[in-house]
Parts: C-alpha cells; structure tokens; sequence
C-alpha cells in the first residue's frame, strides 16, 4: 500500500541551472500537493508529459529524494520518519540497465540481497529461482559489459526483486527497450500483480496503460490532474481513443492554469 | 558494519578488475623505482663513460713546449694555428672543445719563481672539460712545484703547513636522509594521491554517471555507511600505490645488478621493519583524508570527464608541500607538524635520517587522524545532498 498525502517538491536552483532552465527564481516547484493511494494486487499508473514530475514523485515514494511538504506511507511506514524501513519494502527498477560492468549477474545480485540484510541460504535460494524464472543462469559467468540490454534487464530485474518487496516502483520501466526485453517487464508488472504486490509505474505510453492498469493519475506541471480507475477513464473517454484523452486533459489543464 | 564491509567487498572486486586503476595503483608505481634506479646510475655511468674517453681538441695559444708535450695524445687533440678570437668561435660552435693559453711573459715569470698566467675558455654545458683539463694543467703545475722545491731546497712539508684531515661524523643514516629522504616521500604522497584519483572519479562519479547510484540509495542502509564502504576502498587504493613505491625499491635493492655502491647501500639501511610501520602509521589516515577529499570534490560531478577537470589541478596542491620538503632547512618542527602532506614529507626523511622526535611523529599521525576524520565528514555532507548526488 502506498498513500501519497499532500506531497510537494522544491529543487533549489544553482546559476546554472538558472541558466539552463531560462529563470531568475531561486527554486522550482517539481510536484504541488498531490495525495493519491495505490492498493495491493492493484497496478497504479502515474501518466504525464515529459517534466510533469512523474520520476520526482516514484523518487519520493523510494526515498531517493525527501518530500518538501506532506508525507508519504509505504506499507504504513513514512518515508520521511523510517526510511531504511520502507526501503525494506519497495523494489526499484527504471527503463535504463544501470549496473555494474565489471561484475557477473550473480556478484550484483549478491550485492544487493547483502544490502538488504538478507542472510545466504535465503538469497541463494531466490536467486537462483528468479535466475531460472528469467534464463540469466546460461549468461551469469559473463561480466555485464559484454551483455546485451536485454540480458542487462533481465539482471536489473532480478536486482529489483531479490528481496522479495512488497511494493514495486517502475520508472519508465520500457523506456529504449526493445520489443521483446519491454515485453519481460510487462510479464513481470502482471506477475507482481498477481502475487498480490502494490504496483505503481510511470509511463508516457498509453498501450502499456491500457494493457496493464487498474488504477491511473495524470499529472501535469507537478499538479495531479486527473485520477480514477481504469475502467472510470475508459468510460469516461469512450468515443476517442487513450492518446486522445491524455492530450485532451494535459491540454484542458493547461488552459485552465492560463486563465 | 556488514552494510560497510558489503559496500567494501563489492568495490574492491570491482576495482580489482578495472585495468586502468590496477595500471597506476600497482604496476606503475612497483615499476617506478626499479626502472628509475637502474636508469639513473646506468645512464649516468654510461654518459660519464663517454665523457672520460672522448678525445677533447684543444688549442693551444703561446704553450710552453714541455706542457704541450705533457698532453695525452689519445684523450686530446691539440688544433693549430687558431688565434684568440677564431678559438672562441670554434668553442661556441662546438667544433673546439677548448682553447688553453700561456701569457706571453709566462716563461719568464716561472724562471723568476713567480706566477705565470694561463687563461682557460671552455663551455661549462660540455660536461667534464673542465675538470679534465684542469687535473692536466694540475699536474703540470705540480711537476714545476717540485722542481722549485728542489731547486731550493726544501721539504713538501715547508710549503704546506697544514696538515687539515676531515671527519665526517654524521651517522650513516642521516646521510642517507639528507641525501634521499626527501626524494622518496614525494614520490610515495603522489602516487598514493594518484592512486586515490581513479578509484573515486570510478566509485562516486561513475555510479552517479551510470545511473547505478539510484537504486544504491534505495537499499535499506545508511548512505553514511555506503560512503565508508567507498572511501576505506578508495584510500586502499591510495595506500597499495604508495606501498608498492616502496616494494618496487625493495626489488631494486634486492635484484638489480651494478647499482652504484653508495646508493645501494643507502636504500638498503633505509628499507627496514621499523621504517614501513613507521611509514604506515601516517599512510593510512593520509589515504583516508586524500579519499575524504577527492570524494567531496567529485561528488558535485555529472560525469568523469568534468571530475577529471576537477580533481586533476589539485594533483598541483598535493605536489607544492612534497617539494617545499626537498628544500634545505625545512624541518619538521612545531609549525610544520601541522601542515598536512608536508608532514608526512617531512616525518619520512627524519625516519630515514633516525632524527626524528617521537612527539613530532605522534602529533603528525594524530593531526593526520583528525584531517581524516574531517574529509570523510565533509564528503558525507556533500554525499547526504540529493542534488550533489543525483
């Protein structure tokens, strides 16, 4: 269970980050107020144009960055009180195969099981399931530079779940993938799902949405615009398609904001 | 502690197998001394060699006939007919290697037991002419100084009422200290610099630039104890450098051949038990506040380019202390034993020598304790900042 209350973020901008960005301000608000629940066995969606603060919220929710105002709970744990707790619970896994180079599938997994405090015969055993799950024991003697990206995936993901979490976050999960190492992580968004784990992903492509979500948040400009379940949307916008309806209510949100 | 050794363990291995840290940690400064020893002294006696045997062609102006007839016909050739100015020329265009000539009244003034003048040009850049020529011109000067002995009978020891003997009592090991104990920390603080250079522009600056540093900061452990593990890498890196100076002079000492007496014997009194614990002592907290200090700088980097630009002009900071150490009349003393760097500098060359006080190397390794501490503190402030670290 995560429940996002009130939540906001304020990056400080250096000079050149003033620059780069076109701005006098001596701060930018990233993600203003917004409070959403994401449920067990449920798969949450957090849509948004590039720079809505999509990542700076899942970032929050991982406690890689610490909220400005308001709280978030992860299984009942606050990420601003007990961090080290909910990090306990949540699995990390993003679009890029960010690992080690120098080390073997089995050496970054070890790693990371070590990290969470896990003890040896424990890991042993749920790595080499997720490694027979995911066929990485065929290429776990190779060092991960000379993988390909989708045996690098397949490593990121057993990294992700070796701890067993309660809580997935996937940022941009399928983000410069190809077709068939984005599929293994649709596989494994659906089996999270299935054994009862709270889901949330951010994503910009609707097909994956659809196929995939049960409940869905638009956020826009760090304002969370729109938020219901699936189905709601899908009726709501039945006579035009996703992609149509995320524009429409990106656009609405716009113009309002102007006026 | 597990999430430190944890963290330590993986980079370790991780460091292990990158060839370019193994490359400046180890190879380079094992090699260094050895290839340095070996290369000095044998291109020193190989050029010195030359020197000795090289035929000089000398002109001579106004020379008596039994000076020119002293000359050695198989070390000088003597070139005729050149006057004072055309000599000069020749010397400087390297065609001369040098011009002697005898006052015209020159063999008057010795038949009336007074000075004759003799002028000598020469280029000092051409190595041994100098002194080459003067033992000649010595010589000659010795064999008319017997004759006026002689003539006027007298002892050697009329015309020499000194008898002066020197007695150099210094120990054998500030000699040595004088003579290479400030040499060999500037190359140790380097390398151990250097060494610590690459393992924190790889383990902070590249994990923020592979994008690994995100799900690093999502494990359930403190990013105190992430940054340890780090560090204690990083300085182990730094220490294995330096240490490895001093294994590669244990190997030159040991196996190279023709190693000149004198500096065999200097290394040889200097590479004991008492001197690398003594030099480990100062090491280890020196490693840690170079990781301490490297890693708050590299920290703020995006990439290893820009922490490149960043940690390489300190490289100069580093340098400044170790070569004010080679300077005569620098000495560890109450204000030196505080400047970081130049201590260690400082405390090495007066191990070597046996001079140095035991407070003054307490309070070197107990003010080098305290940097430490304060790096490693600065660099997890800067570590603990999300926009430093993302």
């Amino acid at each position: 269970m995560i429940n996002v209350q009130n939540v906001s973020k304020t990056f400080n901008l250096n000079k050149q980050q003033k620059k780069e960005l076109q701005t006098s301000a001596s701060s930018i608000n990233a993600v203003n107020g917004i409070s959403f629940e994401c449920k067990p066995g449920r798969i949450y969606s957090l849509l948004g144009p590039n720079g809505a603060g999509k990542t700076t919220t899942l970032r929050m929710i991982a406690t890689i960055l610490q909220t400005t105002n308001g709280d978030i709970e992860v299984c009942g744990h606050s990420v601003n009180d007990k961090p080290n707790l909910v990090r306990s619970k949540i699995g990390f896994l993003t679009g890029s195969t960010n690992l080690y180079d120098r080390l073997t599938p089995g050496e970054i997994v070890e790693y990371f099981a070590k990290l969470h405090g896990m003890d040896q015969n424990k890991y042993k055993e749920r790595m080499d399931m997720l490694f027979t799950q995911m066929g990485v024991h065929e290429f776990s003697k190779k060092r991960i530079g000379q993988m390909s990206t989708g045996m690098k995936q397949k490593v990121s993901i057993a990294r992700s779940m070796i701890h067993d979490p309660e809580v997935v976050i996937f940022d941009e999960p399928t983000s410069g993938l190809d077709v068939i190492t984005a599929n293994n992580i649709i596989e494994l968004i659906r089996q999270c799902k299935e054994e009862g784990k709270t889901v949330i992903f951010s994503s910009h492509i609707m097909s994956e949405v659809d196929l995939l979500c049960d409940d869905l948040a638009i956020i826009s400009k760090g304002d969370l615009i729109y938020q219901n379940t699936m189905n709601h949307f899908r009726s709501e916008f039945e006579d035009i398609s996703l992609t149509e309806a995320f524009i429409r209510i990106v656009e609405n949100s716009k113009s309002n904001q102007n006026v | 502690m597990n999430t430190i050794l944890t963290v330590f363990k993986k980079e370790v291995l991780d460091t292990l197998r990158d060839r370019r840290t193994l490359l400046t940690a180890i190879v380079m400064p094992a090699l260094l001394m050895p290839l340095l020893l070996y290369g000095i002294s044998k291109l020193t006696s190989s050029i010195m060699e030359k020197e000795e045997n090289k035929k000089l062609k000398i002109a001579l102006l106004d020379a008596p006939s039994d000076f020119s007839s002293k000359l050695d016909t198989a070390k000088f050739e003597i070139i005729g007919g050149i006057d004072l100015e055309a000599g000069r020329d020749q010397i400087l265009a390297d065609s001369l290697d040098a011009m002697i000539g005898f006052a015209t009244n020159y063999q008057t003034k010795i038949e009336e037991m007074k000075s004759g003048k003799v002028n000598m040009w020469f280029k000092s850049t051409n190595l041994m002419v100098k002194s080459r020529l003067s033992d000649v011109i010595e010589e000659y000067e010795n064999k008319i100084l017997e004759s006026r002995i002689t003539d006027l009978n007298l002892t050697k020891d009329a015309i020499d009422p000194i008898n002066l003997i020197r007695y150099d009592i210094a120990p054998k090991n500030e000699q040595i200290g004088q003579m290479v104990g400030g040499f060999l920390p500037y190359i140790f603080i380097i390398f151990c610099f250097m060494g610590c250079m690459y393992p924190a522009l790889d383990l902070i600056t590249g994990e923020k630039e592979r994008g690994t540093i995100e799900t690093l900061l999502t494990v359930p452990a403190s990013k105190f104890n992430i940054l340890l593990g780090k560090v204690f890498t990083i300085a182990l890196v730094g220490l294995s450098a330096a240490l490895m100076t001093i294994f590669g002079l244990i190997l030159a000492v040991k196996f190279l051949p023709d190693l000149p007496e004198d500096i065999l014997e200097a290394m040889t009194n200097i590479v004991g038990i008492k001197f690398i614990l003594m030099l480990f002592a100062m090491l280890i907290p020196l490693a840690i506040f170079f990781a301490g200090v490297i890693s708050a700088m590299v920290v703020r980097a995006k990439s290893f380019k820009e922490a490149q630009s960043i940690v390489t002009p300190m490289s100069f900071l580093v340098i400044i202390p170790a070569v004010i150490a080679l300077l005569p009349g620098i000495e560890l003393d109450w204000t030196t034993v505080f400047v970081p760097i130049l201590n260690v500098a400082l405390a090495t060359k007066e191990i070597v020598a046996g001079t140095i006080q035991p407070i003054h190397y307490i309070i070197t390794v107990i003010s080098l304790v305290i940097l430490a501490l304060i790096s490693v503190g600065i660099s997890y402030r800067q570590f603990s900042k999300e926009g430093m670290i993302l």
